[in-house]
């Protein structure tokens, strides 16, 4: 490293306070380093690293260990073969990090490097300084997104956003005391990450290790944590686990993102639950930017790390500390004084399921380019953002083709969550004299198919 | 196709429900599979079919049951699942 670069440590956290709980079983900061170091001894010498740890604690470990080797994570929830051999097509010379994991089906590659923390209770490693400028983590937006590529995280990025989050969402007491997370979002995701791998490094919070997917999971998780507790997750697990009836301990916030969260429902929970609901504004490209508490209105506060600045009428971009870029927002906004924003809605082009993000143009694209397909577009429900169960769908013109074979078509290029629910064929779409499709044209085609079906 | 058992029925027309899916109850295979290649869910879908049988059948499914990758693996295995676990 050279003299004079500017560093921050992997974490401001004391030896003996608690970042993480493996069920029922606290582990210290010291405890952890010495994982750390064990799991970077053993590292080979490469300069990527893919992380498909399930266990949350696994995946922390590895992230900082491979930043402590100067090596970069790359961030993917996606654990299929299918995205391996894409991301490996573009980082060569990546190596696999796994764990076991409780998912039979899924077999790690045979050369993976095995994650299984063994450090004694009261073990304490090194705490290594990382230069702020080192990319630390990748994050990736799927290939059906308008903007797709990989998303570079120096280490001075992720370490202001946790700080400015600490201090947004008040995590750290002065009685020292930490707030346990349970999350129900993967860790390598980039929300999940931000929450549950680099916020107990410099807040003083303390993730589970999950699994939380479940109602019931994420329920006794909460139980179980003694102290200030805190649920990371999104408006589509909310609505299920209010749903469920589970009853919930104290909690001391309850926050999501990756997707609208209706008003009335953030109601309900912050009724039954009778905990503040707040919200995150982020993306995978710039982190986590501003928060709200959604029942308070509309109004977005930007993190303290944060500015945001019009760039033409319908672009605005955030300037991000420890970013070398601005990053346009995906969502059409309206500036409130230097520190507030309101969201307008979202470019009309971009489309976002189950936290996944998706351009229309591009998923029209991929459907025009299956052979047979003479004509095709997707269609966007209208209670996308408010019904869970929505999903979009297709209507095509395929004469010799059949709606499944189209389905089956798409499967192989496009996430499972964008996936046309119904394939409807058509013998022409209602494209204008300059061969748009108005959408009253297409509104009109879907009331037609309705009253005839 | 092999044909439904009673319990699988009411399981298939649950789900159809649940997630406002255009395919009739009776026509899902009940040894496709629910994922991927068969009806195609995903992710989210398992939540919201988790909720319904939690409301239908009165009890939770987790990720440590069992094997959950089997569960969700065919209608089959999921009604297998839901009669040994089932409440009411």
């Amino acid at each position: 490293m050279l003299e004079g670069t500017p560093t921050a440590p992997l974490t401001s956290r004391a030896a003996g306070a608690v970042m993480f709980r493996r069920g029922a079983e606290p582990v210290t900061c010291g405890r952890f380093l010495a994982d750390v170091a064990a799991l970077a001894a053993r590292l080979p010498d490469r300069p990527y690293a893919l992380g498909l740890c399930a266990d949350r604690y696994n995946a922390l470990v590895s992230f900082a260990a491979v930043v402590s080797r100067g090596q970069v994570m790359l961030l993917s929830s996606d654990r299929s073969s299918r995205r391996r051999r894409e991301i490996a097509a573009d980082y060569p010379d990546l190596y696999v990090l796994a764990d076991t994991g409780e998912d039979p089906s899924w077999e790690a590659p045979p050369d993976a490097v095995r994650v299984a923390p063994a450090a004694p209770a009261g073990a304490i490693g090194p705490n290594p300084r990382i230069p702020l400028g080192q990319v630390a983590a990748i994050g990736f937006t799927s290939g059906s997104t308008g903007v797709p590529g990989a998303h570079p995280k120096p280490w001075g990025a992720l370490v202001a956003a946790a700080e400015a989050a600490g201090e947004r969402f008040n995590l750290n007491h002065p009685d020292g005391q930490e707030t346990t997370v349970v999350a129900t979002v993967p860790p390598q995701h980039m929300y999940g990450f931000e929450t549950t791998m680099v916020l107990p490094l410099h807040a003083a919070t303390a993730s589970h290790a999950g699994p939380h997917f479940f109602p019931v999971e994420v329920a006794e998780a909460l139980h179980a944590a003694p102290g200030r507790r805190v649920l990371v997750t999104t408006p589509l697990q909310m609505r299920a686990l209010l749903g469920s009836g589970q009853p919930m301990p104290k909690l001391q916030a309850v926050i999501s993102a990756t997707a609208p969260l209706e008003a009335s429902l953030a109601e309900a929970v912050e009724r039954a639950w009778q905990a503040p609901v707040l919200e995150i504004y982020g993306a995978t490209e710039m982190g986590s930017i501003a928060s709200r508490r959604t029942v308070e209105g509309p109004l977005w506060r930007l993190y303290r790390s944060v500015g945001l600045r019009r760039r033409t009428e319908d672009v605005v971009a955030a300037e991000v500390a420890g970013l070398p870029e601005p990053v346009p927002l995906a969502d059409a906004v309206e500036l409130e004084g230097e520190e507030c924003f309101r969201l307008l809605g979202r470019r009309t082009d971009i489309v976002k399921l189950g936290g996944k993000r998706a351009s229309l143009a591009r998923l029209n694209a991929l459907l025009n380019g299956i052979e047979g397909v003479q004509d095709g577009v997707f269609v966007v429900p209208e209670d996308l953002d408010r019904n869970p169960a929505a999903r979009l769908a297709v209507y095509a013109v395929a004469p010799a083709r059949s709606a499944e074979a189209i389905l089956a078509a798409l499967r192989q290029q496009v996430d499972p969550v964008f996936l046309p629910r119904a394939v409807t064929l058509v013998p022409a779409l209602p494209r204008d004299s300059v061969g748009k499709l108005p959408q009253q044209a297409l509104a009109a085609l879907r009331r037609q198919l309705a009253g005839t079906a | 196709m092999s044909s439904q058992l009673a319990i699988e029925a009411e399981v298939a027309a649950l789900i159809v429900e649940a997630l406002h899916l255009e395919t009739s109850a009776d026509q899902i295979d009940p040894e496709a599979p629910l994922f991927g290649e068969g009806l195609g869910l995903d992710s989210i879908d398992a939540l919201e079919i988790a909720l319904a049988i939690s409301r239908r059948y009165g009890f939770q499914l987790r990720s440590d049951d069992e094997r959950n990758g089997q569960i969700f693996a065919s209608l089959r295995n999921l009604s297998a699942h839901i009669e040994k676990h089932r409440q009411h």
